[in-house]
Order: C-alpha cells, then structure tokens, then sequence
C-alpha cells in the first residue's frame, strides 16, 4: 500500500502552531487581554450579590442596594464591550493563523515533489487539504472562541472562589475527582466509537452513492431490491452505532451531573460550616454556591467538547506534517539549454526495487521533430515518455533538454520547458477561462479562443451557453472525455513549453472523434520538439521517426514508410490496423 | 410539513416520552437554583444542622431526577430521530431506484445529496418538537417559582425577559445570513483544494501547480474575509447578549434587594429569583436557536418530500413473458428525441450491429430499449417478440431484454459478485462469460471497491460485458462495449462474442463504430438524421458506401 505523508509529533504541532500566533505578537496580545478582561468582568455579578446578601442580613438602606445594583449593570456592560472586541479580534487573529496554513499546506501539497507523489499517491494529500483543512476551520471557527471562553471562565471563576473564600475553594475541589473519573470512563471507550462511526457512516454514502450511481445497471438487471436491501442494511449499521454512541454519551453526561452534585453538596456544606463559626458570611457562602452553579455549564461544554478538540488536534497534526516539508527549492542557474533538442538515455529503469521496466534506451529528438513511440500494452512507453518529460527520474540514466541535464535544470525550469499531457484527464471546476488560465494566469480571452481553436475545441466552444464563462467540471457543464481532451490540448498552447511530451489515450473518443484529436494534437505541437504515445497507430504515421517498443526496449527505429516497407514487427501492427 | 407529521406519527411513543423526559429535566434545572437559596435561607444562614442534612438529601434527588430524566428523555429522543432517519433512508433509496423511474427532476447527485444530508435535516424537526415542548415547561415552571415567591417580580420578569431575548434574536438572521455565506465560502475553499489536487498530475505536467497555489491562496483570502465578518456579527451578538443578561440581572438584584429590605422577601428567596432570573434566559434562547433548526428542517424536508411524492416515469403493463417470435424486438416508426421514424427489426438469432449518426440518437434508442421511457413521450411502436413494450410488465421487459450501457458501473464485492449480479450461476458459465470478454487476467475474487475504482477503464469495460454474457438474456443490447480495450484485444472479443451470441433463441444488438465488431455482425443498420440510411454487411457497406467507410475506417 501506499506511504503516507508525515504527520507532526504533539511538540512539534504546537511549536508551530504557536509560531503562528508569534508572528502576530500585538495582536496575540490585544486578544489575550480582551478575552482575559471580558471573562474577569463576568465574576462580579455573582460575588455583588453576595455582597448584596450580607447587606440585607445587616440591614442595608435603599442607597446601598442600588449602589450594587448600579455596580453589577456597570460590570455587565464593560463585559459586554470586552466580550465583543475579544471575540472579533480573537477572530482576526485565530482565523488568520487558519487561512496561512491551509495556504501553506497547499502550496506545499501542490509542490511535493514527484517522487514523494508517486509513492504516497493523491488521496491521501486530497484527504488532509480538503476534510483536514475543514475540521480545523470548522471547528475552530466554530468553537474556538466558546472554548477560549469556557476555559478562561472555568480558570477565573475557580479563582474567583479561592480568592472568596480559600475554605470554600477548596470545597469546590471535591467535584475534580467526580470530572476526572468520567473523563477516565468516557474518553477511552468514546474514541474507538467514533472511529468506527465515521468508518460505517461513509460506507452507508458509499452504498447509496454506489447505487444511484449506477441506477441504470440496477434497473437493467433488475437488481432493485438487492440494492436498496444493501442501502438498509448498511444505515441500519450506521443507525445501531449512532445510538450506542449517544447512549454512551448520555452514561457520561450522567457521572458529570453527579461530580456537580458532590462539588455543590461540598461548597455549601462548607459555608455552612464557616458561617456557624463566623469565619465567613451568609453573602459569602451565597456567592460561592452562586459562582459554583455558573461553573456547570463551562465545564460541561469542555468536557462534552473534548473528543471533538482531540480530533482537531489529530487534524491539526496532519496538516503541520504537511506544512513543514521543505518548500519548492530551485537550484541556482547554471547554463541555460542552448535549444529545446531532447537527449534520453535510460541504462535501466525499475519501480521500487521491482522487475526492470525498461532497458538499454537511447532517444534523441531534435529540436522540432516529432517522434512517436509505439507498442503493446505494458512495452513501457508511458514510463518513459515520463522520464524524457522530467516527471520521474530514471534509476540508472540521464535526461538532457539542449545539452543541460534537468537535474542542474531543476524541477521549476523543466517545467516551463516540458509540458507533459498525461493520460489522466482532470477538467477543473468553474469557469472554462479559469481552468485555461491555469496554465497561463495573464491569458487575454482572445488568446484562450485561439488556444481552443487550435486544439480543435472550436466547434463545442462556440456552442457553450456561455462561451468561456461557462462552468465546467465537477457540478458544471459536462464535457466529454474528447472535449476534456481538447481542454488538456489548449492548455498545452497556452502554456507555450519547447518541447511537449504527450500521452494521451484517445479510444473513448469512437473513430471520428480519435481522428480530429490526432488532428489536434499534430496542430497544438507544430513547431515544438514532441514525443507522442501513440495509442493508436494513426498518431505514429504522422510523425517524423517512431520508436517501436517491446518489453521495455527499443526493438525497431524509422519513418513510417522506411518501417512499413521492412516488414518487421510494424509493418505487421499496421496491418492489423488497417484490416 | 409532511416529514414531520410522518415522524409524529411513525415515532408517536418515543416522542412523546421524550418530551414528557426532557420537561421533567427542565423542571428540574429550573429548580436548581430555587433549592440553592432554599438551602442558604433555611440551612446555612439558620446554622440548622438537621435542615442542612434534609436539604441536601433533597438536593441529591433533584440531582438524580435532572440526570435521569436527561439521559433516558434525550436517549429515546435521539432513537426517535436516528430510526425517522433511517426509515427515510431506505424509503427514498427505494424511490430512487424504482424500476419504473421517478420524475423528481434530481440528477444523480442531487438524489444523492437527499439522502445522504436532507433526511438528516429534516429529521431534526422532531428534535425541535421536543426543544420546544421542554423550553415552554421550563418557562412555566420558573413562572410559576416566580410568581409564588413574590409576584410583581415574578410578572417583571417574565414579561422583561423575552422581550430582551426575543430583540436580540432579531440579529439572528443577519447572523444566519453571514453564517452561511461563511460556511460557503470554506465549503468552495475545499472544494477547490479537492479539485485541484485531483488534477494535481495535470497541473505538474504544464508546471502550473504554482497558478492553482495562487488561485487557491485567493479563494483561502475570500473566505477568512467571509469569516471574519461572521465573526464579528456573532461577537456584537454575544457582547450584546452579555451585557443585557447583565443589566437585567442588576435591575432584578436592585428590585429584590428593595423588596428583602423590606422584608417583603427573605435572603433565600432572593437567591432564588436571582438565579432563576438568570436561568428563564436559557429556554427562551432555546426557542430562539428552534425557529432556525425549523426553518432549515423545512428546507430539507421540503427535497425529501419532492422525492418521495415524485410520480413513476412510465406507467407499465402487466403482461408476462412472452413466446419468442421471429422478430424479437420490432421497432416501427418511433419519434423520440433525434429519432425520427425509425424502423428497425431485430430477428431471432441475429446479431445486429447499429452504427448511430449522433451520440444521443445512439443514447435515445439504448433507453427506448429499457423500457424506460413514458408511452406517452414517443410516438411509433416498440413491440417485444410482438407484445407492444408498453403492455409488458418491467421486469418482463428487463428479463427479455438486457441493455448494457456505456457508461459501465460496478458494484463493490467481488468480481464474481458482480457478474453474478443477478444470482449464484455455475463455475462453467462465469469462466466462460468471462473468457468471452477476454477477461481472463482480473482473478474471479478480487475485491473491488464502490464503482471498480481499483480496476483499469478497459478492465471495468471487459467485466460489464462479461456480467451480460453470464446472464445470457434472449436479447442483449450493447453500447460500444470496447472502447478502452487495445485493438488486438477488441478482435479477440468480436469473434469470441459472436461465437457466443451465436443460435436460435438469443438476438444481439450493438451500438458501436468499432470496424471489429460492425465486421463481427450479421448485418449493419447505418442511422443518420433518427431514421435507418443504409443497410447490409460491414463488407458491403465499406465497398459501397464512402461515408461508412470514412465513419468506421481508421
């Protein structure tokens, strides 16, 4: 299976997760002491009315009474001045560390180097900036300033309380145990549920996903209620797990309701005690029980939250893995190619220590000529139409474009003299001008025209609603696997590179339209040095020289005529071609 | 709301328990701090010792009473919303995949997204039912508490704070608003990183990956904008709330002060309306946070309803198989789509190949042939060995005919699983359906994930077309069923599928432009323009025909 990207150790995560916040240190600062301020200015309500409590036991007059009152309104609205400063400057800041990473882990996802991709795959990449990247945002957006807002009134309320009345404090302290044993109970046996309720849930939207995908196939073979059976079977999973986790969950929220019991039980048996002896007042032993009961609600919500922040962190820790490999390094220049001629030479070349794919290759292509390479599946043309491109390096073997090996090149500068059209065809969703300005972000709508035009796209172009402002890919308009073709062609003009590499299939296209793009791709490569895979033998009969290969070698070498008239293994491919 | 009178009605006893759970919780809550200033009135501040120890035996009930009454009342609760969700679930899978079809207008996707994110939606109006049954218990009982404490108060605050509650929940729509513009703006930030990296090997060969890390640091930008306006929103709500909580609180504080200096109140009574005072904001809030859960509930259930009224595509016959004649499938003179008076006979033991002039006319008779299109959108007949198609129940019609599309799907399970779509078939009949497709190489029991994923296009292509071999229907129907296989493989198959197809009691029809197959054929039927334009064998039509030559020659 595939190797996965690192993930950063606990120290390491939140190193450079408050590296972060260190490079915004007034701001760090203004936000620390808003929030600090806002959930200070929340315990004077309570410890007034304890105050209020003694007076009237003392028998206050009207005056002292609405002093207090006047003392708690003055307190609420400061607190409520600091409250909202502090959570939208807590925004800027923690929202701005969010946006710079998942910037980061994608700029570092977009370069990772070849070799790293071809060994760890793009799932596993797909997976951290896309569901990763969004349990951090979402969460932290969400319930970021709640548990910045928890934890500090649960620390200051505790606080509080000491500094009330040391005694009663610590008759607060009889809940910590009741918390940490549920803690103890919940956490372990909570987070192996979850997992498994990710796990069921997302093969219950495989099911469904899997079925209404192939509805026609369902219906064809008349399989209708087998599928739906799976579908319910597979909710019906998902539905048990979920209730056993909410069951749990319910257990848990039980043993926290009697850990606040225990710890209000404590706190007024205490000022009970200390008002007997007058060691404290009645508004004292008020306040206490008061600050007491506000605790219930924090600390519940850390507690409850808690798995949801350990998930987080889980997250957090695969993205830093990410954002902390080395970004793209250019080595400094060395000699510029002096023309966009192609030298190949591959001694040998194996994938991981397997079986050797290819062999004993010497390719050379002039600049501007065009050489096709030909043979059966598996004779190794893709792999080496990848290495002459720059995409994988050969194990034992050297690439040189105009006399400069690519390696001194490195990766940037081969790449905006190589283009390679791969196999793979991606259309990317949005605007049609969006996915061409990929390949050239300052392309003038004119030039993105001419681009399709020349690709051949002209005709289904001009009949888009909405000509390049049309959306295409995913949940826009479709286009067909030719037309993604032709896209992947007009890229290619746009692009401009010297030398173009292409290994494309064109068999979903039927005949008719495997005949315009072999057009296309002879027009979109005219003038530059090209290699071309030539799937099907018509894209080899046009080229200047072709490279038959079998098993990872080069077996036969000419023009189409020159091979055709040998009678070699060729002529004998042709034939069968053309019946 | 149908959904929700569905689920009222399916989960009636849950419901119902729940509710009367969750309001005894709330009543219990509401108690709380009702108890702590009975216990400061009467225990601490009298230093009587007994009364301590009955109070906080009292205490412990009240405590165990809210615990239990939470966990069983949400428990069953929550069971009443999972099982509503699940039953949806399956009801609209089944809608989904109805033979007959279904007019909802939903592309697969959407479809999908009903299932899988609105019936949970939608579901959470029982949630909602059950919040608001246990806020207005709570309301009633602070109420109550209040009044019998001391009654100007009680009334003071019971009118004073919805009032307040109520006014800050006229920022909550802005906050909705810019909430979802926020949770927008994130969803199109992932959706972007997803896309991009997925055509990540496209990017890295024109070396554009620094472009898409600009596009997507922009979209990123847009939505920390987005986001910091929502924050910002939230934050003047929370302050907001913070200091009218507070202001209350202190104008409450001063009227029951006044009122213990008088004596009209005693120290724990004043507790309690203070801490009350503070509790009756939670419930209300709850109404509040109910209005929002209820309106995205109604938007979900309103999908969900579009589908599970949705009326069937085709209304079929009941007719049963019936004796094969010599024409298996007669169509004559059909309109529909880009067809136009097309006739076309298919005889028993034929194999017939149809070169299409367009990709829909192709697409359009493949459908026609599935019986799944509505007697009343096409004009012509369709008759099944001289029944009109109409009149044949589906599954008669689908057991006649089996038309494999193009666009093949796979299921996950075996590959053995999956040619045996229909039932166990005997070892000999799937090695050689298998054989016949020239499939040889993907072992019978290899695991394939959801789609084939793990399977290459021509691979998933040779399976499909082995999956139809195995069930050996009377008439097959296949759609260009080569396409990603290599042209020396493709021969292997004609001749191997022909062999196969071979005899009386089966007939085969193909669209496709493969020369392998037309040549494969008993007979070629060129379409242009919906209707036939030539007919005769590959070999005739290629020596006879220059536009077939140049449609199919390579």
């Amino acid at each position: 299976m595939n190797q996965l990207l690192p993930v950063a150790g606990p120290r390491e995560t939140w190193r450079a997760f408050g590296a972060e916040f260190a490079r915004m240190p007034r701001l760090s600062t203004i936000a620390a002491a808003l929030l600090i301020g806002a959930a200070a200015s929340m315990l004077v309500a309570p410890w007034v009315l304890g105050r209020l409590v003694d007076a009237v036991i003392a028998g206050a007059g009207l005056d002292e009474v609405i002093g207090h009152a006047l003392v708690i309104g003055a307190a609420s609205v400061v607190g409520g001045l600091l409250t909202a400063a502090g959570a939208a400057v807590a925004a800027r800041l923690g929202e701005t560390v969010v946006a710079r990473l998942r910037e980061r882990v994608m700029d570092r996802a977009l370069h990772l180097p070849t070799a790293t991709l071809e060994r760890t795959g793009t799932g596993d990449l797909v997976a951290r900036a896309g569901d990763d990247v969004a349990v951090v945002a979402n969460v932290l957006t969400g319930g970021g300033p709640a548990l910045v807002n928890a934890l500090l009134s649960v620390v200051l309320t505790a606080g509080g309380l000491f500094a009330l009345d040391w005694r009663l404090g610590l008759a607060g302290l009889a809940a910590v145990p009741g918390y940490a044993l549920a803690m103890r109970w919940y956490l372990p046996k909570s987070a192996p549920y979850y997992t498994r309720e990710r796990i069921v849930a997302g093969e219950r939207s495989q099911a469904m996903a899997g079925a209404l995908h192939g509805a026609a196939t369902v219906r064809a073979y008349r399989i209708e209620a087998d599928q739906v059976g799976r579908i319910a079977d597979r909710s019906e999973a998902a539905r048990d797990l979920s209730l056993d986790v909410f069951k749990l969950y319910t257990r848990f929220s039980t043993r926290m309701n009697r850990a606040e019991y225990f710890g209000l039980a404590a706190v007024l048996i205490a000022g009970f005690l200390l008002v007997r002896y007058d060691l404290a007042s009645v508004g004292a032993a008020t306040a206490a029980a008061l600050y007491f009961h506000r605790l219930f609600n924090p600390i519940g919500f850390l507690l409850m939250e808690a798995d949801t922040f350990l998930q987080v962190n889980a997250s957090l820790a695969r993205l830093i893995g990410v954002a902390n490999l080395p970004g793209r390094a250019t080595p400094p220049v060395s000699s510029e190619p002096v023309d966009s001629g192609l030298e190949v030479v591959v001694r040998e070349h194996r994938y991981d220590g397997g079986p050797a794919v290819l062999s004993d290759i010497v390719l050379k292509v002039a600049p501007g000529e065009r050489v096709a390479l030909v043979g059966a599946s598996g004779a190794g043309k893709t792999t080496l139409a990848a290495i002459a491109a720059g995409i994988i390096p050969p194990s034992d073997g050297d690439v040189a474009l105009g006399g400069v090996p690519l390696a001194d090149l490195g990766e940037e500068r081969v790449r905006q003299r190589i283009a390679l059209v791969s196999q793979e065809v991606h259309v990317f969703a949005g605007p049609l001008a969006t996915d061409l300005r990929l390949a050239r972000p300052d392309a003038g709508d004119d030039e993105m025209v001419a681009a399709l035009e020349r690709a051949g796209a002209g005709d289904w172009f001009r009949a888009l609603p909405d000509g390049l402002a049309t959306e295409v890919g995913e949940g826009g308009h479709r286009l067909t696997s030719a037309q993604a073709q032709q896209l992947a062609l007009a890229r290619l003009v746009l692009a401009g590179p010297a030398v173009a590499v292409l290994d494309e299939a064109t068999a979903e296209a039927g005949s008719a339209g495997a005949r315009d793009l072999d057009r296309a791709a002879t027009a979109v490569t005219e003038g530059r040095t090209t290699l071309i895979v030539a799937h099907r033998l018509t894209q080899a009969a046009g080229a200047d020289r072709i490279l038959v290969m079998d098993h990872g070698r080069v077996v036969e070498e000419g023009s189409h005529e020159t091979l055709r008239q040998a009678g070699g293994r060729y002529a004998r491919l042709w034939t069968a071609w053309e019946h | 709301m149908t959904v929700l009178s569905r689920a009222l009605r399916r989960q009636r006893g849950r419901i119902t328990a729940s509710v009367a759970l969750v309001c005894l919780h709330q009543t219990a809550e509401a108690m709380v701090p009702v108890a702590i200033g009975l216990i400061i009135d009467r225990a601490v501040a009298t230093s009587d010792t007994p009364a301590l120890l009955i109070s906080l035996a009292l205490l412990a009930g009240l405590f165990t009473i809210l615990a239990m009454a939470w966990r069983f009342g949400s428990r069953i609760g929550n069971e009443a919303v999972e099982r509503e969700a699940h039953l949806l679930r399956v009801e609209i899978a089944g809608r989904a995949l109805d033979p007959r079809g279904q007019r909802s207008g939903m592309r697969d996707g959407e479809l999908l997204s009903v299932v899988a994110s609105d019936t949970e939606q939608a579901v959470q109006a029982v949630r909602a039912v059950a919040f608001i049954a246990a806020a207005c218990t709570a309301l009633v009982v602070s109420a109550v508490a209040l009044i019998v404490v001391e009654p100007l108060l009680g009334i003071g605050v019971l009118l004073g704070v919805p009032l307040v509650v109520l006014g800050l929940q006229s920022l909550a729509p802005l906050m909705t608003r810019r909430s979802e513009a926020q949770q927008a703006a994130l969803a199109a930030t992932t959706a972007l990183a997803v896309d991009l990296l997925s055509g990540l090997r496209v990017l890295r060969g024109l070396g554009a990956q620094h472009h898409a890390a600009g596009r997507y640091a922009g979209a990123s930008g847009r939505a920390l904008t987005d986001t910091l306006r929502a924050a910002t929103t939230k934050g003047v709500h929370l302050g907001l709330t913070t200091a009218v909580n507070g202001l209350l609180l202190a104008t409450v504080a001063g009227f029951a002060g006044w009122f213990a200096i008088q004596g009209r109140i005693t120290v724990g009574e004043l507790v309690a309306v203070v801490g009350l005072a503070q509790f009756i904001a939670e419930p209300v809030q709850t109404l509040g946070f109910c209005v929002q859960l209820l309106a995205t509930a109604r938007a979900s259930a309103g999908r969900v309803t579009r589908v599970l009224d949705a009326k069937p595509r085709v209304e079929p016959g009941t007719a049963g198989v019936p004796a094969p004649g010599p024409a298996r499938v007669e169509i004559d003179q059909v309109g529909y789509g880009e067809l136009d008076g097309l006739t076309l006979r298919l005889h028993d033991g034929e194999i017939l190949a149809v070169l299409a002039g367009s990709p829909r006319e192709a697409d359009e008779l493949l459908t026609l042939l599935t019986g799944g299109v509505s007697r009343d959108d096409y004009r012509g007949t369709v008759r099944i060995d001289g029944v009109p198609l109409e009149d044949l129940a589906l599954d008669t019609a689908r057991q006649v005919v089996l038309v494999e599309r193009h666009d093949v799907t796979l299921f996950a399970g075996t590959v053995r699983a999956n040619i045996t779509l229909r039932g166990e078939l005997d070892d000999a009949v799937v090695s050689a359906a298998v054989a016949n497709a020239a499939a040889e190489e993907v072992p019978l029991d290899q695991d394939l994930v959801e789609r084939g994923a793990n399977l290459s296009g021509g691979q998933r292509q040779r399976l499909a077309l082995a999956r139809a071999l195995a069930t050996d229907p009377p008439v097959l129907v296949l759609h260009d069923p080569t396409t990603a296989v290599d042209a020396v493989t493709e021969g292997l198959i004609a001749d191997r599928l022909a062999g196969a197809r071979d005899g009386a009691g089966r007939a085969t029809l193909m669209v496709t432009s493969s020369p392998a197959l037309l040549r494969a054929a008993h007979r070629v039927a060129v379409l242009d323009g919906g209707r036939v334009v030539a007919e005769g064998t590959h070999d005739q039509l290629v020596a006879s025909d220059e536009r077939y030559r140049s449609a199919v020659l390579r």
